[in-house]
């Protein structure tokens, strides 16, 4: 067998027991996508009026915008419960496992991301399918439907290989786990929630600079108006930076767990 | 034990409450960094939404002229039912630990074990409640007035006791840390299900619905009215009557379920 | 009147009975030693005597209370140091122990003088304001033994006390309840060491899958089994065969371990030499012989069909800690 098709054989392993983990504990999948759900169903009605306002983009209505904010929100806790994941792994000595067999190191890493890009995907079509319900359209269609999901699982991925880097460098699932609350500072630091013009400052112009709001944007427009090309295109560079951002983390804690053990 | 070490029952029930609120203190000052979780999520939550929805206050229907006024309120209430969920996750943790059977198996009344916890959620609400507080006046946030700030704090300590009531019900329920998300994520949802983002008449549909019947908005409306405007009676005896009636409500089913947890 | 009087006591949860109708005398001053194997239900029986679950039938009186009816009467009676030692690892040994006088109802300046008193007599001074998660688990077994002991409690429930600790500290723990018997405090101990029940207890109830299956005085129990038997260590591979000749002489017993013959002899040393002879006539090699006297392992095979005592070393094994 090819050295090839042999790491693909390993990665697809753990990847495999990555989903199954991750699906068949519900009540860790339960926050990821019932929290979420529920800010979406509060701030929609909270904050529902906003459509209102003076340079708010053209839209169906206040749920159609909010789909991508949703999105946003379950693919960064995904990303998290991915980091938690591995470092709960290397608590309980199972990495160690890993490391001992004859696999290359960066397999482990990316079998347990499947995990987290299948979360990701997940929350994707929940979240379409939740927007479908409760009256929101998808202008993009199927191909806009589509492309919307594969840049919330590409994103997942790309933010599970920032928590995976933390999990290998502190080895702490608590410590992984109180990065939460930055999550949401994050997340509340982009357009995920709010057009980036209409929000207050200093918020609005760091948001201006955040990756996360060139994938928010590169997610909703699929959804309120249709495939945009240079949105599109944003959005991927901004997951493609974030994902190298990832793997030179991840590379380096791989490299100083396996010196410090 | 003999009649002269006998102490009057009140004492010995103050002195029980104050132990147990003592060694909630313990965490606090003992673990480093412990205060920071309870601080960390309203504040964001607090910067957050100001910084996200702010631009809302151009709307017809809001009266006031700043944000931060609206939702400080909001946050310093969600800070803490943080901090009262987190009591009853203590409990779990404690009850797993076998350190609820020491307290279980002394002769202190199961009122006395309850009122402890949940006393010691409050004073520590006051934590995050007070760091809220300071971030929105900083900001520019209308100065309630010692009225205001008074029955808004008020407030604070009362969510916080029926947040610990609630978690401390599913603790001794569940007996497991388990129930953990179920105490924050009610006490989260139940505060955002109220005129926390909007007022009533700029709440969509279904949200107008709920936010109307839940008692949590007049507790919202009674700790809000002095940062948007002038403090009444009018505006706060609801949002007394309402942390009350949780209080009853929810008091009553962890005494409940501490009186159960010989079974 | 007894200080613990328990009358065909039980608990079911849901199909499971692990507690099956028992019933239990334990006089005043006196050490009752509770044994049992794991899942036996000796926690079982504690909990519902210290109030900390209800029963489902029969009924049960601690202190002259009924553990159901007055059962705050009866917490204010006792003294409980659980299987798992309930600590904070956050309080240091003094607070623990001024936090559980206050629970019992103690005056301050009463309870701090105790904790005091209670540190010194446990050995805890110069750690008493240290944390207790810094505590060694022999401390924390003593620490948990003095706040049992703040209220002078009539009764005391001590739930697997040594489990897990250093053959030192256990004989520290063993002296410090001979010490309370001493000075009246009736001590209800569980155990799976039977060399601890047969060091402490006047008194000892067997238990197994929730029955009472003996009980007595450690010697008239082992006096009820009566005979001694022979232990032979044999070469691998002439086990069954020695089996064999070894029936024909005396009644053979269950095996401890793949490489030892039990054999129980009617006239104790004087079988050794047939035994030896007989096996010599028949080739097989014995590595090592020993005579054993009943114990309450014994006691605990001719009742339940099992040994106690690997169960109970095994878990010794597993989890060593210091004084």
């Amino acid at each position: 067998m090819s050295a090839l098709a042999a790491n693909a054989r390993v990665i697809r392993a753990l990847g495999m027991r990555s989903i199954r983990q991750t699906f068949r504990r519900p009540q860790l999948i339960a926050p990821i996508v019932v929290f979420p759900t529920l800010l979406l169903a509060i701030q929609t009605g909270g904050a529902g009026g906003a459509v209102e306002l003076p340079g708010f983009p053209p839209v169906q209505s206040f749920l159609q915008f909010m789909l991508a904010g949703a999105m946003m929100q379950s693919l960064m806790l995904a990303g998290n419960s991915g980091g938690i994941a591995l470092a709960v792994d290397i608590e309980m000595g199972f990495t160690d496992r890993l490391f001992s067999a004859p696999i290359p190191r960066f397999a482990i890493v990316l079998g347990r991301l499947a995990g987290v890009a299948a979360l990701g995907l997940f929350a994707s079509i929940w979240f379409l399918a939740i927007g479908l319900v409760f009256g929101a359209t998808i202008e993009g269609g199927v191909p806009g439907a589509l492309l919307a999901m594969a840049l919330v699982t590409a994103a997942a991925l790309a933010i599970g290989g920032i928590g995976a880097a933390i999990a290998l460098r502190t080895g702490s699932a608590s410590v992984v786990q109180g990065l939460f609350p930055l999550v949401l500072v994050v997340l509340f630091l982009s357009s995920a929630f709010f057009p980036q013009e209409l929000m207050i400052e200093p918020a609005k112009t760091i948001a201006e600079y955040n990756p996360l709001s060139f994938v928010a944007e590169g997610v909703r427009e699929p959804i309120i108006s249709g495939i945009d090309a240079a949105d599109t295109l944003y959005a991927v560079l901004a997951i493609l930076g974030i994902v190298v951002l990832g793997l030179v983390l991840s590379a380096r804690a791989l490299r100083h767990r396996l010196r410090v053990g | 034990m003999e009649a002269a070490l006998k102490i009057p029952a009140w004492r010995a029930n103050l002195a029980t409450i104050g132990a147990m609120m003592t060694r909630a203190r313990n965490e606090l000052v003992r673990v480093p960094g412990a205060a920071i979780p309870g601080v960390l999520a309203p504040t964001i939550f607090f910067l957050g939404l100001n910084g996200v929805f702010g631009a809302l206050i151009e709307l017809r229907g809001f009266e006031v002229n700043s944000y931060e006024s609206f939702i400080v309120s909001v946050s310093m209430l969600q800070g803490a039912g943080f901090t009262g969920a987190a009591a009853g996750v203590n409990l779990a943790r404690d009850y797993e630990a076998g350190w609820v059977d020491r307290l279980l198996v002394s002769p202190a009344p199961r009122w006395v074990l309850l009122a402890g916890t949940v006393l010691a959620a409050s004073a520590r609400a006051l934590i995050p409640g007070t760091f809220v507080f300071a971030i929105a006046m900083a900001l520019g946030a209308h100065w309630p007035g010692i009225d205001g700030t008074m029955i808004c704090f008020t407030m604070v300590i009362g969510m916080a006791a029926v947040a610990a009531c609630w978690g401390s019900f599913l603790a001794l329920r569940f007996k497991s840390q388990s129930a953990a998300p179920l105490m924050q994520a009610a006490m989260l949802g139940t505060i955002m299900l109220t005129t926390a983002y909007a007022p009533l008449a700029l709440l969509q549909g279904w949200l107008q619905d709920v936010a109307r019947w839940n008692p949590v908005t007049d507790i919202v409306e009674a700790a809000r009215q002095g940062f948007v405007g002038s403090v009444t009676w009018a505006e706060t005896w609801p949002g007394l009557l309402a942390l009350t009636g949780l209080l009853v409500v929810l008091g009553g089913l962890a005494l409940r379920e501490m009186r159960r947890t010989a079974l | 009147m007894a200080a613990i009087a328990v009358e065909r006591l039980e608990r079911a949860f849901g199909e499971v009975l692990a507690v099956q109708g028992i019933s239990i005398a334990v006089e005043e001053g006196e050490i009752y030693g509770f044994l049992g194997p794991n899942g036996a239900g000796k926690t079982t029986t504690v909990r519902m005597l210290t109030t900390l679950l209800l029963p489902t039938g029969g009924r049960a009186e601690v202190a002259g209370h009924d553990v159901v009816k007055e059962a705050r009467a009866v917490r204010a009676s006792i003294g409980v140091a659980l299987q798992e030692a309930a600590l904070d690892p956050l309080m240091t040994g003094r607070e623990l122990i001024r936090l559980q006088a206050t629970l019992q109802g103690l005056p301050t300046t009463e309870g701090r003088r105790r904790a005091d008193s209670l540190l010194e007599r446990v050995e805890l001074t110069a750690a008493a304001d240290r944390r207790v998660g810094t505590y060694s688990g022999g401390m924390q077994r003593r620490l948990d033994l003095a706040a049992a002991l703040v209220h002078e409690p009539r009764v005391l429930f001590l739930d697997e006390p040594t489990t897990g600790l250093d053959p030192v500290s256990r004989k520290t723990i063993w002296e410090e309840v001979r010490a309370l018997n001493d000075d009246g405090t009736t001590v209800f101990l569980t155990t799976q060491y039977l060399e601890e029940a047969d060091q402490l207890a006047d008194n000892v109830g067997i238990i197994d899958s929730g029955r009472i299956v003996a009980e007595g005085t450690p010697e008239s129990l082992k006096a009820e089994i009566g005979r001694p038997h022979i232990e032979l260590q044999l070469a691998a591979g002439s086990i069954a065969q020695a089996e064999q000749t070894c029936a024909e002489i005396g009644r053979l017993l269950p095996p401890k371990d793949g490489r030892k013959v039990l054999v129980e002899v009617e006239n104790g040393a004087a079988d050794i030499p047939r035994v030896v002879r007989a096996l010599d006539e028949a080739g097989i090699g014995v590595e090592s012989l020993e005579l054993v006297r009943p114990t309450l392992d014994d006691v605990f095979v001719a009742k339940t069909g099992y040994h106690l005592a690997e169960e109970s070393e095994e878990n010794a094994e597993q989890e060593p800690a210091e004084a």
